[in-house]
């Protein structure tokens, strides 16, 4: 990603905003999609392209959970242990998802393909327990064998061309 | 009970209105045009008089909220609507985002002619990036009909909306923090006063209002705000959005006018009930924030001023159901897990409270407890936390913990003996 593709991507928005700060976020949203996460060079296109210094942008970075500093998986497996997913086992899917990844709880796995996390709430209780596969639509009620699929079928799927993060 | 579809119309016409051209058909805009005719104050006046009450979980009256902001200060003002809907247990907002975009962009309309905003903002949580896709299509189609756009407001009177999309920290959804986080910024609430009623966004005045909230305008500007205040209670009219979930049969959304349903016929006629031969143990009745009442509160009914009669809130109606094959510890300790996650960081109470909040329920939980050493500590925590920060993350953290030692203490005492082993979670197909 040019600092010169980040800038067009960013022209059609700039006068929504009065202070080009609220470009941060959509600029790093936009190259994270790009990269599948925030590798330094991102920091640095980010804040050539908004105007404020690689320092500052990095210190907003790092406040955001879905914006990822360090390397990411192709997908990432967001398992929502919130109460009312554990109340209907999402610890149990967790676990289910990390044996069958090869995992011990969270991380990624070797060759790149997932990275497994519990994550807060996603506002999908009523699906419980769910879970979201970067940015996707909300997926639940699953039960162990769901997810089991939902990975083969990942796994089996061309890589799209941008990261849905 | 049956249910009203003010704010669910959608469920009226087949689960579905997400076309402008479906929206019209089934009464939209029509809101909007009675708003029109009538003088920005009056209409502001409309609003106050229909009693609508913040529906995000505070419930603070939407009326006096708009009165609020400052005229004629030379900048400009801004309306914000908070769809950053992250309490647990929370997900009414997602419904009318999915199925009735239309209708919340309608009402941001109306708040926008009422408080002289020309650019308002939808700040949606990260995670709803499929529901803001959806608001993206319907802001498009609708300024593509002229409703948003140079003229929205009538001839050269300019209104649009601009979808900012979070990138996932619960405490956006406090509205000074997702300011912060609109104006690219770390997402942490600012010192109040000032209010953003008078510097908001960017330093102007501005409204920030949740989606429930807004997207109630429309049926109030067009039916008239007496129609609506005649729902309910005095201080509690209008109808509000339920989310229930956990161990309860059928989870979803209900919409109920104030004050005529039981929190029992919410969990039992509405929700499905529980599996057979369950009791409800544990209720968080308007998301995890607020204090835990137990199955003696069930016939509660479900407004504002009943709840705080028995010692709870309303909240943002994300009703969690726990039932008695749940551990209230288990239960308080998960959710301290997510306050310590969520915190800010900025206030040291909280910032290092819900982690010796979170690290106490734990060991209790793995059989590490001290015993009433640890009752005795737990204690000494909430005076320490609670009412010492800046935003209230931190009181909602101390409140269903508090409420649960308060109610179920014998149960506590014994796991800060025993431990708690892990319950067999309910699950599609009931064990046992």
């Amino acid at each position: 990603m040019t600092v010169a593709e980040l800038e067009e991507h960013l022209a059609p928005i700039r006068h929504e905003y009065a202070d080009p700060r609220s470009l941060i976020l959509p600029a790093l949203r936009y190259v994270q999609g790009e990269a599948g996460w925030l590798p330094p060079h991102a920091m640095a296109a980010v804040a050539e392209a908004t105007g404020f210094s690689q320092a500052y942008v990095e210190s907003v970075a790092t406040f955001y959970d879905r914006l990822y500093i360090d390397e990411v998986g192709r997908y990432c497996i967001n398992v929502c242990v919130t109460l009312s997913c554990m109340l209907r086992g999402s610890d149990e899917l967790f676990e289910h998802i990390a044996d069958y990844l090869g995992l011990d709880g969270e991380g990624t796995t070797a060759d790149g393909m997932f990275t497994l996390a519990r994550v807060q709430c996603i506002g999908a209780c009523d699906r419980a327990p769910c879970l979201q596969v970067d940015s996707g639509v909300q997926l639940g009620p699953l039960e162990p064998a769901d997810a089991t699929c939902l990975i083969d079928d990942l796994r089996a799927e061309p890589a799209p061309a941008r990261y849905d993060r | 009970m049956p249910e009203l579809n003010c704010v669910y119309r959608h469920r009226e016409f087949g689960d579905h209105l997400t076309s402008l051209a479906d929206y019209e058909r089934a009464g939209g805009y029509l809101g909007l045009k009675e708003t029109l005719a009538l003088s920005p104050d009056d209409a502001l006046y409309a609003f106050h008089r229909s009693g609508l009450r913040g529906r995000g979980g505070a419930g603070f009256p939407m009326g006096r909220k708009a009165s609020f902001l400052p005229k004629d200060t030379g900048k400009p003002t801004y309306v914000v609507c908070n769809a950053d809907e992250s309490e647990p247990g929370t997900f009414k907002d997602r419904e009318i985002i999915e199925h009735n975009p239309f209708q919340l962009i309608e009402g941001m309309t109306i708040a926008s002619y009422a408080v002289g905003c020309e650019r308002a903002y939808i700040y949606i949580r990260g995670e709803y990036e499929a529901q803001a896709q959806v608001l993206d299509a319907a802001i498009a189609e609708a300024r593509e009909a002229g409703r948003l756009g140079p003229d929205a407001l009538g001839p050269g009177r300019p209104f649009d909306i601009t979808v900012y999309r979070g990138a996932g920290a619960y405490i956006c959804g406090e509205e000074t923090a997702l300011l912060e986080s609109l104006e690219g910024k770390r997402g942490q609430p600012r010192l109040k006063p000032p209010f953003p009623a008078v510097a908001g966004l960017y330093g102007c005045p501005t409204l920030i209002n949740n989606v429930e909230t807004l997207a109630s305008l429309p049926p109030i500007m067009h039916r008239g705000p007496d129609w609506y205040a005649a729902m309910g209670n005095e201080k509690s009219p209008g109808t509000k959005l339920f989310s229930v979930s956990g161990h309860v049969l059928n989870p979803g959304n209900f919409e109920v006018v104030l004050g005529e349903t039981t929190l029992r016929e919410l969990i039992y006629d509405m929700a499905g009930g529980l599996r057979p031969g369950r009791e409800v143990k544990a209720v968080w009745p308007g998301g995890s924030s607020v204090p835990v009442i137990g199955a003696d509160s069930l016939d509660v009914a479900l407004d504002y001023e009943a709840l705080n009669g028995v010692g709870t809130f309303l909240g943002s109606g994300g009703c969690i159901v726990m039932d008695d094959s749940g551990c209230i510890v288990r239960a308080s300790w998960r959710l301290a897990q997510f306050y310590r996650h969520e915190s800010c960081g900025k206030c040291t109470p909280c910032r290092e409270g819900t982690g010796w909040l979170a690290n106490i329920l734990g060991r209790m939980v793995h059989g590490e407890g001290r015993g009433e050493e640890d009752i005795r500590l737990l204690e000494s925590l909430f005076g320490r936390i609670e009412g010492r920060t800046l935003c209230p993350l931190a009181d909602g953290a101390v409140m269903p913990i508090q409420s649960a030692l308060d109610l179920f203490r014998d149960e506590f005492i014994r796991v800060a003996h025993e431990g708690s082993p892990r319950p067999v979670p309910m699950t599609e197909a009931p064990v046992g």
